[in-house]
């Protein structure tokens, strides 16, 4: 049985492949350990993060999501990060219409170099969404 | 569908952290319930064989590897893939080495992260397609906008490989910017012995008919893509021909109109029909229209009838004429000229005589120009003072607010040229930074700052200075407060794009920074590639340089042109790109707008999008924005990523 202080927060993480996937790579090389709750789904680009994945990632039992970019001004694909981050503000008005509170959906930027910055991010996330606990949306 | 999971344990790497038993249990549960085999490392030559031998074997539908990054070898196991036989894209590249064993402490949890990872990758992988890379003929042969020192080099060098150039100049001459300088910074090497070899070898050199030199000319409409572009070129009439003028001159002798020379500054007269300057190339004259007698119409035909050479070669009649050249690359060095310093208050541009800016300067340094290179004020005297201000328009909020990296050593050039032609002439320097980088500009400084009749001002703002004039006397330059003669000022301007970049900005798709030069692909890594695939960038056209860097940056648009289209091969269309399904498109046009090369158009006759695979990248940002989900972005379709999030969430 799940209690709230055991709670382990299912999380999926959409890393875009030249930065920030690249970031979590670079947290490997570093043995820079943080918590196993995020589920890492691979994209080229943060702009190809459609707003009906994170509403599919919510519905099918995720309890957060985070969408990690290259930093502004260093997208691989010159401006998908700033999609991302249109997005990502649409998103936050759906979430709460959808009675989802904004902090389960986090944007940030992390770029290929930034090993310890990922391994913080997760770990904030994680203990963001833990704070928050399961996600409960009232059925329709 | 039979599914094959490999299971790298790359040494201890992967295996001290995840039980490839547990995964293979839970795999038992996993839809297709896929088989599994371990690998002790599949990236090695030994790994690699044993892969391939059982996807012989074992023939499976589609395929997961769990191993390292796909950063690292996703093009590894792909072509492991292709070896036996598979189509490369019916793999799925599972990280559990650098994002799980590598960052996990506890190895039970490490193993059910990997088992998600896993379950989501099967998911994924049965929606995963066959792809084909397409191929694609193309023209090997460039246009090449801009015949400076970047854009000659460029045509020489691909000339030198073989291919043919079209080369489009704006002027009626070649050699750019630098060819009406005398002496070039920084060591002073007289400008017309460096540019005349290399323009020698363009016009007249061994690689005849591989460069098509198109003067007076400017593009029209480009349609097309990379490997395939038709370029449309305006030439208006020179009414001279370039292939039979000898450049004796005749025709100028017998012309009856003048005008003041835009290329002396307006400060000498030409005829009609006339050369640019002195020496310029190609040695023919050409006519301007609006000058000659004609276009009052006034019956002439002096310039025609005094030609030596043939009845044929002087036209005033010649009429604007259109080619149309297929290319497969398009270079532009287009340049730069210089901020108009009249918008920087207080200077005295264009309202005090004996106030010049750096071109019209050079020009007067110049042996071709309309002093026959002597410094003369308006009044036809020698000056006794001369003040040079550095970073007018430049590091400046109000103007441009980056430094041209040039000036400094244009202006110290300046100072060197000037002692040298009048000893006793004082010579000041107002500047706001002094920039000289590299290993050959401080000797200029230093030559400046050893010449006792040179000072050196520093100012805080360009505000802080006047150049003023009272009465018909001495000019006054009073820099904070401090008042001194003058008898000629010489503003050294912010270097900024060439004019009618904006038209070619919007005629090719090509964007441009805020500050009107073209944007590169990346700054630092594609620095000679615009945005768009197969259109590339040299020289000042894309940031203020000198000569050296203009001429390297030509090459380096070479490089792209040779590397990319080569005689007799095709060209690979990657597939992992984006593809509009016209019956679902509604026609909203949102892609265009997202897309960040320009890759899609719009059929407005049957009111959908098109995307070119060729250009795109493969982002994926048009998939996501398209409302209506007409857009497959292949490999990474809302299906696939949808089933992924499903799987890693069992």
């Amino acid at each position: 049985m799940t209690t709230v202080e055991a709670f382990e927060p299912k999380i999926i993480g959409f890393l875009c492949n030249w930065c920030s996937y690249a970031g979590a790579d670079k947290a490997g090389g570093m043995q820079a350990s943080y918590p196993p709750n995020v589920k890492v789904i691979r994209v080229m680009c943060s702009g190809r993060v459609d707003p009906q994945f994170v509403l599919s990632a919510f519905e099918k039992g995720a309890d957060g999501v985070i969408i990690l970019a290259c930093h502004p001004g260093d997208c691989h694909y010159k401006e998908g990060n700033c999609r991302a981050l249109q997005r990502h503000g649409m998103l936050n008005l759906m979430l709460e219409q959808l009675g989802i509170e904004k902090e389960r959906c986090r944007l940030d930027y992390v770029s290929a170099g930034e090993g310890e910055k990922f391994s913080r991010v997760i770990g904030e996330t994680v203990e963001t969404v833990r704070r928050l606990g399961p996600l409960v949306v009232a059925s329709v | 569908m039979k599914i094959g999971i490999y299971f790298c344990n790359c040494g201890s790497n992967i295996a001290e952290k995840i039980s490839s038993a547990a995964v293979a249990e839970a795999a038992g549960s996993f839809p297709e319930q896929p088989y599994v085999k371990n690998v002790d490392f599949i990236c090695s030559e030994e790994g690699k064989l044993q892969f391939e031998e059982s996807l012989k074997s074992d023939r499976p539908d589609r395929v997961v590897v769990a191993a390292c990054s796909p950063r690292d070898h996703e093009a590894t196991f792909r072509r492991c893939l292709t070896n036996a036989g598979m189509n490369p894209y019916l793999m799925q590249i599972v990280n559990i080495r650098e994002q799980i064993a590598w960052v996990t402490e506890d190895p039970a949890v490490a193993t059910e992260k990997a088992i998600a990872a896993i379950r989501g990758a099967v998911c994924r992988v049965r929606l995963q397609q066959p792809l084909e890379k397409k191929q694609l003929e193309v023209c090997p042969d460039a246009l090449v906008i801009g015949a400076g020192p970047a854009g000659m080099k460029a045509a020489l060098s691909l000339a030198e490989a073989g291919r043919s150039v079209v080369l489009v100049e704006r002027t009626p001459f070649i050699g750019g910017l630098p060819v009406r300088f005398e002496d070039l910074f920084p060591a002073l090497e007289c400008a017309p012995c460096m540019l005349e070899p290399l323009m020698g070898e363009l016009l007249h050199g061994e690689h005849p008919g591989k460069i098509e030199l198109i003067t007076m000319a400017e593009l029209m409409e480009v349609t097309g893509f990379y490997g395939n572009f038709i370029a449309k070129i305006r030439q208006k009439p020179r009414h001279v021909s370039l292939h039979e003028c000898i450049g004796c001159g005749e025709c100028i002798e017998a012309c009856p109109a003048t005008t003041a020379n835009e290329f002396n500054s307006n400060a000498s007269q030409r005829k009609a029909i006339d050369f640019a300057f002195t020496g310029v190339l190609p040695n023919a004259p050409f006519l301007m229209e609006n000058v000659c007698v004609r276009s009052h119409g006034v019956e002439c035909r002096a310039c025609k009838d005094a030609c030596p050479v043939g009845e044929d070669v002087v036209n005033p009649e010649e009429e604007e004429t259109v080619v149309e050249r297929t290319i497969g690359s398009i270079i532009i060095a287009t340049g730069a000229g210089l901020y108009d310093a009249s918008r920087v208050a207080g200077l005295g541009m264009g309202t005090l005589p004996d106030v010049y800016d750096a071109l019209q300067f050079e020009r007067m340094l110049s042996s071709t120009g309309p002093t026959g290179g002597d410094i003369l004020t308006a009044a036809g005297n020698t000056p006794s003072s001369v003040a040079i201000i550095h970073c007018v328009g430049s590091l400046d909020e109000d103007h441009k607010p980056y430094c041209s990296g040039i000036c400094c050593q244009y202006a110290f050039k300046f100072n060197h040229l000037i002692s040298a032609k009048l000893p006793d002439v004082l010579i000041t320097h107002y500047y706001r930074e002094l920039v000289m980088p590299g290993k050959e500009a401080h000797t200029l400084l230093r030559h400046a700052a050893a010449n006792e009749n040179s000072t050196l001002k520093r100012y805080a703002a360009i505000t802080d200075l006047s150049v003023t004039c009272a009465d018909g006397g001495t000019l006054q330059v009073c820099a904070g407060g401090e008042n001194a003669a003058a008898d000629m000022v010489v503003l050294c301007p912010a270097v900024v794009p060439a004019q009618g970049g904006d038209t070619l900005s919007a005629l090719l798709d090509v964007s441009c920074d805020q500050f009107g030069f073209f944007r590169e692909l990346h700054g630092r890594t594609d620095a000679a590639q615009s945005v768009i695939k197969g259109i590339y960038l040299a020289g000042t056209c894309q940031e203020p340089m000198d000569i050296r860097s203009a001429m390297l940056e030509g090459m380096a648009a070479v490089g792209h042109t040779l590397a990319g289209l080569q005689p007799g091969r095709t060209i690979e269309i990657e597939p992992i790109t984006a593809e509009v399904d016209e019956n679902h498109c509604a026609g909203c046009r949102l892609c265009l707008s997202v897309c960040p090369y320009h890759a899609i158009t719009f059929d407005t006759e049957h009111n959908t999008s098109h995307i070119n695979a060729i250009l795109c990248h493969g982002c994926g940002t048009c998939v996501a924005a398209c409302p209506a989900g007409a857009i497959t972005g292949h490999h990474f379709t809302n299906e696939q990523i949808m089933a992924e999030i499903e799987g890693v969430l069992q």
